[in-house]
């Protein structure tokens, strides 16, 4: 298409100006060159038995699942100090049990699964555990077997699967079953002071973190966590 | 003297700092630390590319401290 038009300038001299319009056909490719770094998160894509709804980020080239967790399982040893059970990873002789601690409200826990489409399979790229304030502050929980950046070492699983779901729901099925171990441990006192339980007569009831919690953690910013979707 | 602004996460600060002050040296600096939370194990990104520890910080510039992944095993049963 084209246009004309006749633009009067400043010393009062008119200019004639030629418009040419044409729509471009552009490829597939090309939009895939300019959208390569761009993700959209999607709310409630859906629901796992026993873990709850399950969000999404998708990119490109691979999306990012993020399950909130209300509790996490500390299949780990513990020691009674003080009246109180609290993990003693690096030990060999204390009680191992499979206690689950309950997510208090102020803290958000987000399990996050990373897979890529294969050709004809889908695979877990890896699965991270993200602990955020109200204001999506990322924090490391005092846990071992959390890398720096929250990469969680959940031991060997079948990371490849036929869909999305499954890889999500193997990650999960893992993170649930493996024990905790004193790998990439760093001071157990504040892991005591953030997991900790108290014997009654039939349970372990869990008890509130001791001090402000984000003071036990690190704070924790990547590309990655930036991408979790609560 | 320069004007630098530092992100990490959900919090930035600006700051004055010294004309020679380098990416390794905001990785390293105990103030920048304290003001943001960050560690020792950290990467310097400015516009998503990660930064050199010599390479001085231009005047101006908007620099983003990400937590960097560590390289220690895990083994977990």
């Amino acid at each position: 298409m084209e246009k004309t038009e006749i633009v009067l300038q400043n010393d009062g001299s008119f200019v004639e100006r030629l418009v040419s319009e044409r729509t471009l056909n552009v490829g597939q490719s090309v939009l895939d060159t300019l959208t390569e770094n761009v993700c959209r998160p999607v709310h409630d894509v859906f629901n796992l038995p026993n873990w709850g709804t399950v969000h999404a980020n998708v990119g490109l080239n691979d999306t990012l699942w993020s399950v909130p967790l209300d509790r996490i399982p500390l299949h780990a040893r513990f020691k009674l100090i003080n009246q109180v059970m609290v993990p003693m990873f690096a030990s060999s002789t204390d009680i191992e049990m499979p206690l689950v601690w309950k997510v208090p409200v102020s803290v958000k826990v987000v399990f996050g699964v990373l897979t890529k489409a294969e050709d004809g399979f889908v695979s877990v790229e890896g699965n991270w555990l993200f602990a955020c304030d109200q204001d999506k502050r990322g924090f490391r929980l005092p846990l071992p077997n959390l890398h720096d950046d929250c990469r969680i070492c959940t031991g060997q699983f079948e990371g490849e699967q036929e869909t999305a779901l499954e890889c999500v729901k193997a990650s999960l099925d893992q993170f649930a079953v493996s024990k905790w171990n004193s790998d990439l441990m760093r001071t157990i006192e504040q892991s005591q002071k953030f997991f900790r339980f108290l014997p009654t007569k039939d349970t372990f009831e869990p008890l509130p973190v001791q001090g402000e919690w984000t003071s036990l953690c690190n704070k924790v910013s990547t590309a990655l966590y930036e991408r979790v979707v609560i | 003297m320069k004007t630098i602004t530092v992100k990490y996460g959900v919090d930035q600060i600006s700051k004055q700092v010294e004309a020679d002050f380098t990416f390794g040296d905001l990785r390293e600096s105990d103030s920048f630390k304290a003001a943001l939370g960050f560690g020792d194990n950290t990467k310097a990104l400015v516009d998503g590319i990660e930064q050199n520890r010599e390479t001085s910080i231009p005047e101006g510039a908007t620099v983003r401290i990400e937590t960097a992944a560590n390289t220690k095993a895990c083994a977990r049963a």
